[in-house]
């Protein structure tokens, strides 16, 4: 028997319609808990946002200061041997958020008198967005293959995919050098993009996302006669998409943040990126490393505001329905 | 529509990879290529036998070398000056009497349109008094035409003027263009032109040094000069009387590069480690081959070209081997001519590792390259940019299996590579050679043992210690931390080293001897003990930065260990001379106290001229050896006393240290009018405030450095340790500031140090 | 539109088969093939971990029964013991498995209860969220910074006890230091744990809790038999992502102390980059592949207690 295709069709997508209606039944609010325990809730809510959004205003806000006021602030802390003690220094330790005069000064030699920072800049950007992009490509297809057809063997692997992304990274330091070394790849920035995009990492996220996505979904269509390039095209990724951006801003923050890395398979620091360098700073230049820090934290900013509703979408449906 | 265009983007972006992918593939085998040499460049020495103390300048004409020398003739006490011409092709010289009046200076040859030699000369006229003496002196700029067949003067013309008549004017470079026309740069950055008929054409001026002025094959004149970015060549451009755009391809960074004349490129270039073309049409440089490869020491080239049938030559002065033979320093021309490697005998590739290329043993292994038809010793430098990325290179080497045939140990932590195992024992290949180890000074051959095994090499030493006078500390030859302490705190003087910081007090107290504070075997730490503690509070009482601005009023560093007022100095001692400065200075009796040790031995073996381990690993290691023995060969070791000129330090083996101590007790004599021999100094040696005359060494003088040679039983200690300096620098710091007790600090410093520690055993 | 008429064509070539062939055999034919397929997919990421991941770990293993990385001679597991006896090491592995110990269950709760208190309904909620968030975009230099001005001996948490007349404590160089590190660790990781939480909490049915309400349970009672046993995948995994992070906790304490902490700070991954540093390549994977068993471990119990406790609700 064969069922008129448009038919077939239309079957898979009510069992979609249906499955996606369940996915986004909103929560309804009916309970009236007291105001008291809100009031609380709030108020012990908003301490701890405080002691959150500590470091980060201190450090925007002290990017704002001028060489002399940070080591006035923090010379008990940091040993500003280059300044030769004749700086004055407070007594002290002053953390402060609103600075004495607001000095761009900081700004100026990163952006304008040193074109080191803004190339150091470059280089992250250039290290992590293939990182991220193609993690994401390789990792959606290793996701769909671990969804489909699981057996044994699948299950195995990805049991070992997970303890492969458990290894703290200073497990596989050396021989990942090597392999660099091996692979002719070492001192380029292929030392990081490979192990980065192969990273087990994102597969792990995805498929245990993509599981969950229920098999009556995939049947469907699978009955209708897709192939399962259209099952992973059609279904799977449609789905996936708010994961897969969670996903992608948890691989950005990481892979933006790196140190070991670069360090290790990089030789030629030309090629490391401001995260590198931005850990080296040395003390004697702290209004510079929170001017630099600032600018650096531009671009995660940006992604978590443009993408902190897929992050929770994406999760939500991650803790959410069981398969 | 949208998503197929994601979709083509994405299989852009995907092309792209694999596009980059295959092309970081690709350019493998091209590198390949360059490391099996087709061609190599062989070289041949020629002696263009001229016998002359200096050479002023050189300018090439085709294949013909003229050269401007002088010659101090001891007879007749007198300069005497010629032109020698040297026919590079038939290996022909011939000498050229030039008749110029007075005292004169060559600064630049080139041989003019016409055919006749033009020399930038700078005249010095003296007045005299009546007794002879000098009361004033003039100099004035020429350019003299002369016939580079007999010599004669044919024209000379006042340069002062064309040189803008400034005082302090001087020819820095000079050169001729295809045109003949007449280019002078005159130390100012400034360019002046003059055409083939000496008419002034104009005057270039530039904001930058002036490097080098030459013309190109096709006869333009460059310039060049450090700008912004490093090394740049620009063309005089004459018709806009302006220098034209710096040329690309040059090669970034301000790296010493020179260049030279060439017939089938636009320019040859050198530097340090290599020689290269430079084409201005492709705007490119090739590298053509590494001096060392050719067996040449680039610090010795003069001047080089290229012949008309594509050699390239070199003009070199070995200023220090030459030394050595009786005459004066001797000048060669080289000859690289390019072969078939399969024409060439091949030999086999020893590989020396080093963190830098000592420039003894640059010349030992240039020496060995040019003797040795069996093998060939090739440089890798690790440290190019920073010691410590040279390191990381050099231990990824060693585990990757890349590992030098001959290590060179003297930046390396001697302990920490021949506790790996990774040195072989050198004892079975002296013996194989017929070198008895008995010749050596034992401690020495001690100090680089491990386990029994001999794992380092070196020709030479000196010794680093400290010293006192025997009127403060008795006469002894080391002493502990204790005692050192003692002293120095009954004493309080101004200072107890000059400039002492409390870093210094940190090296000389702790770092050079941190086995006092560490015993390996057991992993016990003594940083909470009274020494360690003591040290601290003793170091608190110097300042954190020698403040060196007061140092215009300061003393002489001998007066003021002649009143006491600095207690200790820190020196090496590296030849008797030395000693006998130490102790003119210090005015009496010196003890040699070294570095404080609880067995009271702290004078430490510091090699120089090389620390050679050979590579257990090494499959050439009879080849490996053939070269290292050459570092304690009699001839070699016995060729340190002949001439001080080429490095320093004692000799390790002993009938050569015995010749240098002789050489040093033989008093040199002079006549006076009397005809009567009197004695001479050797030499001046100075320091600060003090200055003294060496006369011969006196038995008594040579014994106290053999009994310092002999005390001397440990090599420093790690003090390159930076994990170790860095927790104690970091954790006294809040001592010093007041803000702990030495107690606190001593405990939180013993915490981390002995977590360093176990990790280490 | 173009496109999507492209794509039916496509469907319609790949029916054809199907068509001709006996529908029972051409199914199970079907599923070899979609294994095959399916394998495909899998192929680049599992030949990039095999190359990257897997062949290093090989090597680690090789490492570790080698005397040293020169001499590449076979001692087995003399590395295993030495490394095992090794004072620094027990330290390391001791620190490591005590700040996981502590630091992991306290993220998991502390963020559970924050995304409880969040999920009461309080006003901005949404803008707690991305507070709390924050963190994650900061980097992790000037968080060291920041953290070394809070709590150096001359910091301002010694300024703070000072008002209260109490007496300095070297945060960072005594045993406090491990409570500095979880605080800082916390801080990092709470937030995102959280929102795990939040979404898992918004996700449960809410006609069970209903029911649950209407058979009186306590709010204890509905936290503990149905909430917790909902998110028990949440759960695990929120586990799995922060024993991940507190092993990242090195970085901060490296940026803090370099490669020799105070004793209480020393971690496994400084005994690892110390012997890297140091050619002791077997020593390094030695302890890797001590840790790596461990892990194993701990990943199998997690995932066991998963199955247990999950199953039911899983049905």
């Amino acid at each position: 028997m064969i069922i008129p295709l448009s038919k077939k069709r239309a079957d898979a997508s009510a069992e979609l319609e249906k499955w996606n209606k369940h996915v986004k039944k909103k929560k309804k609010i009916k309970n009236a808990r007291n105001m008291v325990n809100i009031c609380l809730a709030t108020m012990f809510a908003a301490c701890f946002a405080v002691l959150f959004l500590l470091p980060i205003v201190l450090t925007v806000t002290n990017s704002f200061m001028s060489a002399s006021e940070i080591s006035a602030n923090y010379g008990q802390v940091f040993a500003t041997s280059d300044t030769g003690g004749k700086v004055y220094i407070s007594e002290k330790v002053n953390l402060k958020f609103i600075p004495d005069m607001v000095s761009f000064s900081q700004y100026i030699t990163v952006l304008l008198k040193s074109p080191e920072y803004l190339f150091k800049f470059w280089n992250s950007v250039v290290l992590v967005i293939p990182i991220v992009a193609f993690q994401l490509l390789v990792a959606a297809g290793a996701a769909f293959g671990f969804t489909r057809y699981r057996g044994r063997i699948k299950e195995i692997i990805f049991f070992v995919y997970i303890i492969l992304m458990l290894m703290p990274y200073q497990v596989t330091l050396v021989p990942n050098y090597l392999v660099s070394q091996w692979l002719k790849i070492y001192d380029t920035n292929w030392a990081i993009w490979l192990p980065g995009i192969f990273s087990p990492f994102a597969v792990y996220l995805l498929t245990k996302y993509m599981r969950r996505i229920p098999l009556s979904v995939m049947e469907a269509a699978q009955i209708d006669g897709a192939g399962e390039w259209q099952i992973f095209r059609r279904i799977c990724l449609p789905l996936c998409k708010g994961a897969m951006c969670s996903i992608a801003i948890l691989i950005f923050i990481d892979y933006w943040n790196m140190v070991e890395q670069p360090l290790i398979l990089l030789a030629d620091q030309e090629k490391h990126p401001l995260s590198v360098f931005l850990s080296k700073i040395n003390a004697g230049e702290i209004g510079l490393a929170f001017a630099v820090a600032t600018i650096y934290m531009v671009p995660p900013i940006l992604v978590f505001l443009y993408g902190e509703d897929y992050l929770v979408e994406g999760i939500t449906y991650q803790g959410g329905i069981k398969g | 529509m949208k998503k197929s265009k994601k979709l083509i983007l994405a299989g852009l972006v995907l092309s792209a990879l694999l596009a980059g992918l295959s092309g970081c593939k690709g350019k493998e085998p091209q590198k390949e290529e360059g490391e099996t040499k087709e061609f190599v460049y062989v070289p041949e020495y020629v002696d263009i036998d001229i016998e002359c103390d200096y050479i002023y300048a050189m300018a090439a004409v085709g294949d013909e070398l003229y050269m401007n020398a002088v010659a101090w003739d001891d007879e007749e006490d007198e300069r005497h000056e010629f032109l020698y011409k040297y026919n590079m092709l038939e290996s022909k010289g011939e000498q050229l009497p030039i008749a110029l009046e007075g005292d004169y200076n060559v600064a630049g040859m080139a041989m003019g349109s016409d055919g006749n030699l033009l020399m930038a000369v700078s005249r010095y006229e003296y007045d005299t008094d009546e007794n002879g003496e000098i009361t004033d002196s003039r100099s004035t700029l020429e350019l003299i035409t002369v016939s580079p067949s007999d010599g004669s003067v044919k024209n000379t013309m006042d340069l002062t003027e064309v040189m803008g008549g400034g005082e302090n004017a001087y020819i820095q470079q000079f050169t001729v263009d295809g045109q003949g026309n007449i280019y002078l740069s005159d130390g100012n950055s400034g360019i002046h032109v003059l055409d083939k008929d000496l008419k002034k054409i104009c005057d270039i001026t530039t904001d930058n040094w002036i490097n080098s002025m030459l013309a190109s094959n096709e006869g333009d004149v460059y310039i060049s000069s450090y700008g912004e970015t490093g090394m740049e060549l620009k063309m005089v451009d004459l018709a806009g009387k302006k220098l034209g755009e710096a040329v690309q391809g040059v090669g970034g960074g301000f790296g010493n590069r020179e260049f030279f004349p060439s017939v089938s490129q636009s320019f040859l270039v050198r530097n340090s480690e290599q020689i290269s073309y430079y084409d201005l049409e492709a705007q490119a440089t090739q590298d053509l081959y590494k001096w060392l490869d050719v067996d040449i020491n680039s610090e010795n080239v003069n001047y080089m070209g290229e012949l008309s049938d594509g050699r390239i030559w070199a003009v070199t002065r070995d200023y220090e081997a030459s030394a050595s033979t009786s005459g004066g320093p001797e000048y060669e021309l080289v000859l690289l001519s390019r072969k078939d490697a399969a024409e060439v005998a091949e030999k086999q590739e020893i590989l020396y590792g080093t963190m830098w290329l000592d420039s003894n043993v640059k010349r030992n292994i240039i020496n060995f390259n040019k003797s040795n038809s069996q093998y060939r010793i090739t440089v890798k430098e690790y440290v190019t940019e920073d010691f410590q990325s040279g390191i990381t290179q050099f231990n990824a080497d060693l585990t990757t299996g890349d590992c030098p045939d001959i290590i060179e140990l003297s930046s390396l932590d001697f302990s920490q590579y021949a506790s790996k195992g990774i040195l072989e024992d050198l004892y079975p290949y002296m013996e194989k050679s017929g070198i008895n180890k008995d010749d050596y000074l034992e401690n020495i051959l001690k100090a680089y043992e491990w386990d029994g095994k001999l794992c380092g090499l070196i020709p030479r030493f000196y010794i680093s210690t400290s010293m006192a006078k025997v009127s403060q500390v008795g006469d002894v030859t080391g002493w502990t931390l204790e005692e050192m302490l003692d002293f120095a705190e009954t004493k309080e003087p101004e200072q107890l080293f000059q400039g002492s910081t409390r870093d210094g007090i940190f090296y000389y107290c702790i770092y050079n001897n941190i086995d006092e504070f560490i015993n390996w075997e057991t992993g016990e730490c003594m940083f909470t003990g009274e020494g360690f503690i003591r040290t601290l509070e003793f170091a608190a009482k110097f300042p954190e930065e020698y403040n060196y601005n007061e140092e215009e009023e300061r003393e002489g560093i001998a007066s003021q260990i002649r009143n006491d007022k600095i207690l200790l100095m820190q020196n090496s001692i590296s030849s008797v001379q030395e000693y006998q400065m130490m102790n003119g200075m210090f005015g009496e009796k010196i003890a040699f106290l070294g570095y404080p040790n609880s067995e009271r031995k702290g004078n430490l073996i510091q090699p120089t001229g090389g620390c050679m381990g050979l590579s257990s690993k090494s499959d050439k290691k009879d080849g490996a050896w053939e070269f290292m023995k050459t570092m304690i060969s009699k001839e070699y070791q016995d060729s340190f006393s002949d001439e001080r000129g080429g490095g320093w330090g004692f000799p390790v083996r002993k009938d050569a240290l015995e010749k240098q101590f002789e050489k040093d007790m033989a008093p040199e004599y002079y006549e006076d009018e009397n005809g009567e021999k009197v004695e001479q100094p050797k030499t001046t040696w100075g320091w600060d405030d003090f200055e003294m005359e060496i006369m011969a060494a006196t038995q008594e003088e040579v014994d106290g450095v053999k009994a310092l040679i002999v005390s001397a039983e440990k090599l420093p200690g790690n003090s390159n340790d930076e994990q170790l300096t860095n927790i104690i620098t970091e954790e006294s710091a809040p001592f010093f500031k007041g803000q702990k007790t030495a107690k606190d600090t001593a405990a939180v410093i013993q915490n981390r140090i002995q977590i360093y520690v176990n990790e280490n055993r | 539109m173009h496109f999507s008429i492209k794509g039916k064509k496509e469907e319609g070539l790949k029916l054809k088969p199907l068509k001709k062939g006996k529908k029972s055999g051409s199914s199970s034919q079907r599923t070899r093939k979609g294994k095959l397929i399916s394998a495909g997919y899998l192929f680049p990421s599992a030949f990039g971990v095999l190359l990257f991941f897997v062949l290093p770990f090989m090597i680690v293993i090789y490492y570790s029964m080698i005397d040293n990385p020169i001499s590449h001679e076979f001692v087995f597991f003399d590395n295993f013991v030495s490394v095992f006896n090794n004072s620094a090491f027990q330290q390391a592995a001791k620190n490591t498995m005590a700040f996981s110990a502590v630091a992991v269950p306290l993220a998991v709760v502390l963020s559970l209860l924050l995304a409880m208190m969040l999920e009461s309904n309080i006003p901005f909620k949404s803008q707690f969220r991305t507070f709390f968030l924050s963190p994650m975009m900061v980097p992790i230099a000037s968080v060291v910074l920041i953290w070394q001005v809070l709590f150096h001996y001359n910091g301002m948490m010694n300024e703070v006890m000072g008002l209260f007349q109490q007496d300095k404590v070297d945060w960072l160089n005594s045993s406090y230091a491990q409570v500095v590190i979880v605080v800082l660790f916390l801080w990092k990781n709470l937030g995102y744990n959280m929102i795990l939480f939040m979404a898992a909490l918004s996700s449960i049915p809410k006609d069970i809790l209903e029911v649950a309400v209407l058979e009186s349970a306590t709010p204890a009672q509905t936290f503990f038999h149905i909430k917790l046993r909902y998110m028990s995948s949440t759960i695990l995994f929120v586990t799995i992502m922060s024993l991940i992070n507190s092993f990242k906790v090195f970085r901060e304490i490296y940026l803090l102390k370099g490669d020799y902490p105070y004793d209480t700070m020393y971690m496994l991954q400084h005994f690892m980059n110390n012997t890297f540093s140091r050619l002791d390549y077997q020593k390094m994977s030695a302890a890797a592949i001590m840790m790596a068993i461990v892990m194993v471990a701990i990943i199998g119990i997690l995932f066991l207690t998963e199955n247990y406790f999950g199953k039911d609700v899983e049905g």
